[in-house]
């Protein structure tokens, strides 16, 4: 591997110091939460840090803490932690879904929220360094080339899709992301975090580089709230979602109130599907409805030569996630 | 011991003592303790570290390297490049693509080097360089400048062979036979236009099988040591001997200088029972270091610079009468070599067929991708995919059960020759049964209402068993303790077990009371080597040979006393005159189709083999099972895509490769006919590929008969599954 | 910390973690391997990044100076002689380099050895203790689940995490928590028999071993 120096955090502010410091030096920084992700890519040499910022040494920081208008989740918290976290489980039960569906145990484990937002796609023209619009390149090759994973929405100039199993989950539940960086700290809704290749096609999210996601704030539940992620793996474990659906609705005496549709795997940011969601509403749920807000969420997608088939695949799971729902009484 | 000889041998066998009884292998400590040690384990007093700078173009002339910063950096200590370094790797291009040796090393035209110019495929060696750590090792390679022409390439064999597509070799894309004429693999039965004459329906077909790597968990290491002018290579190495020898012919070197150690290996599944260009790299890179080196390839390494199961293309037509009979097989392939011949290409598959009229015709063709080589049963499930599925289709357009079909037209008597036993009928029957096939199978496939579709399919094999020359030594001293040295390396299939138990047996002994030594070529004889599936069969008959000569020494010579030994040795050579020996199996896999997600799940996985006498029933037991879970794995999942615009290798690891994972693999049930046909040790026969040959073929019809879909491109992932329902 | 003082360590560390081994393989021709490399390369430049950290690796307290880019795979292989730990893809794709981090499963190809200070490390090689193989390491043995056996010391320590917390697994059970160790040799089902039958044996006998 590539030299570099280990700098220990002792807080948020110190992290950023570090990478600040670093940049001054003329040197390049990274930050480091599980660092799992952030390694391979060190290796390759597709990141070329000489400083790494190690968030780990950071306490607090992976903690789930409830107040009245819904809890607040350390960035640092695991993958597995969330998982397990008991009022996680029970009140935004996709979150916790989403988190069980990452790669491995062994990842979970040291594998954090805000990484598991931030991670960079995992494109195989990425992965493998081409020069892609995402290595520094101008071209995105699965145009012409093996695209069977790619985007159907949102795509151009490229057409990676968001590798995060959460992030659909965060937008799904309105959540808001806290991020410190060394004008102090800023706060956006989740959505507004992720940007398309359009915006900035190197880029998968608005972080500048010496900025860190500390944390995301989730509302409390409304009253009649469920959730659901749904996640196509390509095969039983340990890989990106192929397409996932994060369903949150709000649903009293079978009529729907409040529905967000959030999809992952189809396009570069996590992806709502609006006019699914408004199918949805002031309805009485049926197998009819779900399967309309399905054919609905997929209206407009835009297939490459070799990923057509998630268009019949979403739609059957949005309808499955909408269902199984539903079902819930 | 009961022996029978040809006829349908399924009569009990006789049992014996430590043979047939489940017996955990002898290394299994070592193993669980993560004491064995595999060739990345081996440390050496001033070793140095290497590293591989790896064509990044398909095709390229070289035009110019500088290593002026490389050699610049402290503590690099030798760096090899094909201008200073000339060897050929023998085994890694053989003119017609069989098994290396001095003959073929004079008449290969097409030969690969450790560094060649032009490079020829993405992955393939521009340098390597060895330092005192891993870390500058991989700093220099980055420093080194190669100032490449860009060739033009190309990916597939079809496209190869297109009138003015890039020329790999000046005689063209199609790979020479051992004779070097440019012709493909033919063979001819019969009369394949009367074949056709005969029949009431023809059918035809393309099918396609993908690039599959091997993927064995040990990326490719060599630990190399000069002692003077003598050799030493530590490297994961199925087959010391060869090997050994190989080294030796590549470097120049007498034998006896040439020392080759493997004392276990992470995975073989093909491609090992040779050397590799690591070891030449390895070497080449100690002698001019004047140092012990070590090169770990990566897994990245692995996958892009080493072979994997060549990729086909085959176009069949096969002729029926109204009764079902085949009269005519005639097919048209293509296997994608790589640029270089690493193995035959061939393409297994109509000797299943006891059809009078057959024809085929497999082109071996270069192209611009990884070397292809040997994996699991070579030329076998590719084959075995396309044909049975082609035959179950006809099997349902003629409103026949594919079993019924089957035992219609199934082999039952080689040409010109008959089997040693037969057991393909009791195969099937038995697995139909155990099975419950007429519950499962779906006389209308499609018929479940879904979304989520059950169908059940099948598949055969006859597979060789072939007897052979192998070697083994054994002593017993004054205190009466046995030591047997046998050349095997154990890939994992459990060949010292199964030796130690040929011999206690034989010797009338516990297993305990035999020591094993393996795996070191200054102290083993000649072992053929663990590819083919047939190390039991040929160093276990040599083992009993030995056993036997040694039994004799000590009923005419007594015990040894102080500190003599006996020694006892035996290089049988056995035949089968006018005899074909085959192992036979039915594989029965029910599976579950989401026809609106295109998840295939595999729930319900029954094999029934016939491998003659098990000898070690835990380890042949595994072997099946892993060579269905590695069957399942090409079946629905591993691919080795490239990049058309680049030619560049999409899929270089296991995350992209989607190897099957615990969740993906299902229960494996497995049953074994025993029987003792009189060759080999005690009547066992192959089992190693057999487990894994027929599971596309066997998943791929259940999926039809769940959908109503054929699929005819491998593997069977799920936008194909939504395609062929769109 | 000296040349000398590291290899003497490395050494010790090197014998206490096969020390526990029951068998001593019979046949293996004396290879010149378990000699920790650690001092070639302490000899490159000072620009390196070094840190010292402590950690207790099977159940020993250490205090060691790292380079800043060693994997913890690296630390445990190439300078403390624990080499059976394996790499078998550095990427956190395959499981085979798995040990216990404070306990947990963990990829030590994809942890610096840096972001271990302070913790645990546990291995394959202080699974048996007191000469004894632990349970789960005999149902290995018993129910054949290595073949090749390069996956199966991250296997062994996945399982031994799940035993700790679920003493008696099901099948589906261990499946989920050995999704991130693949097989190639695909002998899949064996794992999953030895891991349910260490389970079906004493639950208290079942915890020894690693995991803490």
């Amino acid at each position: 591997m590539k030299t570099f120096a280990n700098a220990n955090a002792l807080d948020l502010r110190h992290a950023v110091t570090l990478a600040q410091q670093a940049h001054q030096d003329g040197r390049t920084a990274s930050f480091a939460g599980g660092g799992s992700d952030l390694l391979a890519l060190v290796k390759e040499r597709m990141v070329t840090p000489d400083v790494l910022v190690n968030l780990k040494t950071i306490k607090g920081l992976n903690q789930v803490t409830s107040g009245k208008g819904g809890a607040t989740i350390g960035g640092l918290i695991t993958l597995d932690a969330l998982g397990r976290h008991a009022l996680v489980r029970r009140q935004w039960p996709l979150l916790a879904q989403a988190a069980e569906s990452v790669a491995t145990p062994q990842i979970r484990n040291v594998a954090t929220l805000a990484g598991n937002v931030c991670q960079r796609p995992w494109c195989w023209y990425f992965r493998n360094g081409f020069p892609c619009l995402k290595n520094g390149g101008r071209t995105c090759f699965s145009v012409t080339g093996e695209n069977r994973f790619h985007a159907i929405f949102g795509g151009g100039p490229s057409y990676i899709v968001h590798p995060s199993d959460v992030a659909p989950a965060l937008v799904a539940l309105d959540a808001t992301f806290r991020i410190v960086g060394p004008a102090g700290e800023r706060v956006l809704p989740a959505a507004e975090f992720f940007i398309l290749p359009r915006q900035d096609a190197a880029r998968e999210n608005v972080l500048a580089h010496d900025e860190v996601l500390a944390s995301v704030e989730v509302p409390a539940p409304r009253l009649g709230m469920r959730s659901t992620y749904h996640k196509v793996l390509d095969r039983e474990a340990w890989t990106h979602a192929v397409v996932s659906a994060a369903v949150v609705l709000a649903i009293d005496n079978n009529v729907c109130h409040d529905a967000r549709i959030v999809l992952g795997g189809v396009a570069p940011v996590p992806w709502r599907a609006h006019d699914a969601e408004r199918v949805l509403v002031g309805q009485r749920m049926t197998p009819e409805l779900a399967a309309k807000a399905g054919e609905v969420a997929l209206a407009g997608a835009r297939p490459l030569e070799k990923n057509a088939y998630k268009i019949p695949l979403t739609k059957s799971l949005v309808k499955r996630a909408v269902l199984a729902l539903s079902a819930l009484g | 011991m009961s022996q029978q000889r040809g006829g349908s041998s399924s009569a009990p066998i006789a049992p014996m003592k430590a043979i047939g009884h489940a017996t955990p292998r002898i290394d299994a400590v070592e193993r669980v303790t993560g004491q064995a040690i595999y060739t990345r384990d081996v440390q050496l007093p001033g070793m140095l570290y290497a590293q591989v700078l790896r064509s990044p173009h398909p095709h390229a002339r070289i035009r110019t390297i500088d290593l002026s910063k490389a050699r610049a950096l402290p503590g690099v200590k030798a760096i090899l490049t094909h201008e200073n370094c000339q060897v050929v790797w023998g085994a890694g291009s053989i003119s017609g693509g069989s098994q290396y040796n001095d003959q073929m090393k004079k008449i290969t035209k097409h030969r690969r080097y450790a560094f060649n110019n032009p490079v020829r495929f993405v992955g393939d060696p521009v340098a390597a360089v060895a330092a005192v750590n891993r870390h500058i090792a991989e700093d220099a390679i980055q420093v080194i400048t190669v100032d490449y022409e860009v060739l033009p390439f190309v990916l597939e064999p079809e496209d190869a062979l297109k009138p003015g597509a890039p020329q790999i070799w000046s005689e063209g894309n199609v790979s020479p036979n051992n004779k070097n004429e440019i012709e493909p693999m033919t063979q001819r039965r019969g009369n394949i236009d009367e074949g056709f004459h005969q029949a009431a329906q023809v059918f035809e077909g393309r099918y396609t099988t993908a690039f599959c790597h091997n993927a064995q968990m040990e990326p490719r290491a060599c630990v190399a040591r000069w002692e003077g002018d003598t050799l030493t290579v530590y490297t994961p190495t199925g087959g010391i001997s060869n090997c050994h020898h190989d080294i030796a012919r590549d470097l120049g070197m007498p034998d006896e200088k040439v020392r080759v150690i493997c004392q276990y290996m992470g995975g073989n599944f093909g491609n090992k029972n040779q050397n590799q260009d690591a070891d030449l790299i390895t070497a080449m890179l100690a002698k001019e270091a004047g140092a012990p080196v070590k090169l770990e390839l990566s897994r990245k390494e692995d996958f892009i610079g080493m072979h994997g199961r060549w990729p086909t293309v085959q176009y069949y037509k096969v002729g029926v009468t109204r009764d079902g009979t085949v009269t005519a097989i005639q097919m048209r392939a293509y296997s994608g070599m790589g640029p270089y011949r690493k193995n035959s290409g061939g393409i297994a598959g109509i000797e299943l067929y006891q059809c009078p009229n057959i024809e085929s015709r497999i082109y071996p063709v270069y192209t611009n991708k990884t070397v292809s080589g040997n994996y699991r049963g070579p030329a076998d499930p590719q084959g075995y995919y396309p044909i049975q599925s082609m035959m179950d289709d006809i099997a349902y357009k003629l409103g026949m059960d594919p079993i019924e079909f089957i035992l219609k037209n199934m082999v039952r008597q080689p040409p010109n020759a008959t089997f040693t036993n037969y057991t393909l009928d009791e195969c099937i029957r038995r697995g139909a049964e155990l099975f419950d096939w007429k519950k499962r199978w779906k006389p209308r496939p499609g018929s479940d209402p879904g979304p989520i579709k059950r169908g059940a399919g099948v598949a055969f094999m006859a597979f060789r068993s072939g007897v052979g020359m192998s070697s083994a030594v054994i002593q017993v001293d004054a205190t009466r303790r046995y030591t047997l040295f046998v050349g095997v390396t154990d890939v994992g299939a459990g060949a010292k077990t199964t030796m130690d138990i040929i011999a206690a047996d034989e010797l009338g002994v516990a297993v305990s009371d035999v020591k094993v030594v393996w795996g070191d070529t200054d102290r083993c004889p000649y072992s053929v080597g663990e590819s083919g599936s047939r190390t039991t069969i040929m160093t276990g008959r040599a083992v009993i040979e030995a056993a036997r000569d040694l039994k004799r020494q000590i009923a005419a010579e007594g015990w040894p006393t102080g500190d003599a030994v006996l020694t006892a040795s035996a290089s049988p050579n056995p035949k089968t005159p006018g005899q074909v020996r085959n192992c036979f199996g039915a594989n029965f896999v029910e599976v579950e189709v989401d026809v609106e997600l295109g998840d295939v799940r595999v729930l319900k996985y029954l094999t029934v083999h016939e491998s003659g006498r098990i000898i070690n029933p835990l380890t042949a037991t595994s072997q099946i099972k892993g060579g269905v879970g590695m069957g399942l794995g090409m079946a629905l999942h591993e691919d080795m895509l490239y990049d058309r615009r680049t030619g560049r290798p999409l899929v270089t690891g296991y995350y992209f490769d989607r190897v099957p994972t615990h969740r993906d693999v299902p229960d494996i049930e497995v049953t074994f006919i025993e029987t003792d046909d009189g060759y080999g040790p005690y009547g066992a026969k192959s089992i190693g590929e057999s487990g894994m040959i027929q599971t596309p073929a066997a998943i791929s019809n259940a999926i039809f008969n769940a959908i109503g879909r054929r699929m005819t491109d491998l593997p069977i992932t799920r936008d194909k599954i939504l395609g062929a329902l769109a | 910390m000296s040349k000398k003082r590291k290899q003497e360590i490395s050494r010790r560390e090197f014998l206490e973690g096969t020390g526990a081994a029951v068998i001593v393989a019979s046949a293996a021709p004396a290879l010149a391997a378990q000699v920790p490399a650690a001092s070639a390369a302490a000899s490159e430049s000072s620009t390196v990044p070094r840190t010292t950290v402590r950690v207790i690796v099977n159940g020993t307290p250490r205090q060691i100076e790292i380079e800043d880019r060693w994997t913890v795979a690296e630390l445990l292989r190439d300078h403390l002689g624990l080499t059976g730990t394996k790499i078998g893809c550095d990427r956190g794709e395959c499981g085979a380099c798995t040990v216990l981090l404070d306990g947990k499963p963990a990829y030590a190809c994809s942890n610096l050895a840096a972001w271990a200070d302070g913790r645990t490390i546990d291995t394959v090689e202080g699974l048996a203790r007191g000469g004894q193989l632990s349970p789960l390491q005999q149902a290995f043995v018993e129910h054949d689940a290595p073949q090749c056996g390069f996956c199966t010391s991250g296997q062994l320590m996945t399982a031994t995490a799940l035993l700790a917390g679920t003493p008696h697994p099901t099948p589906a059970q261990v499946r989920a928590a050995l999704a991130g160790n693949l097989c190639r040799c695909a002998n899949y089902n064996r794992i999953v028999e030895a891991v349910v039958a260490a389970g079906s044996t004493t639950g208290r006998a079942t915890q020894a071993g690693g995991a803490q």
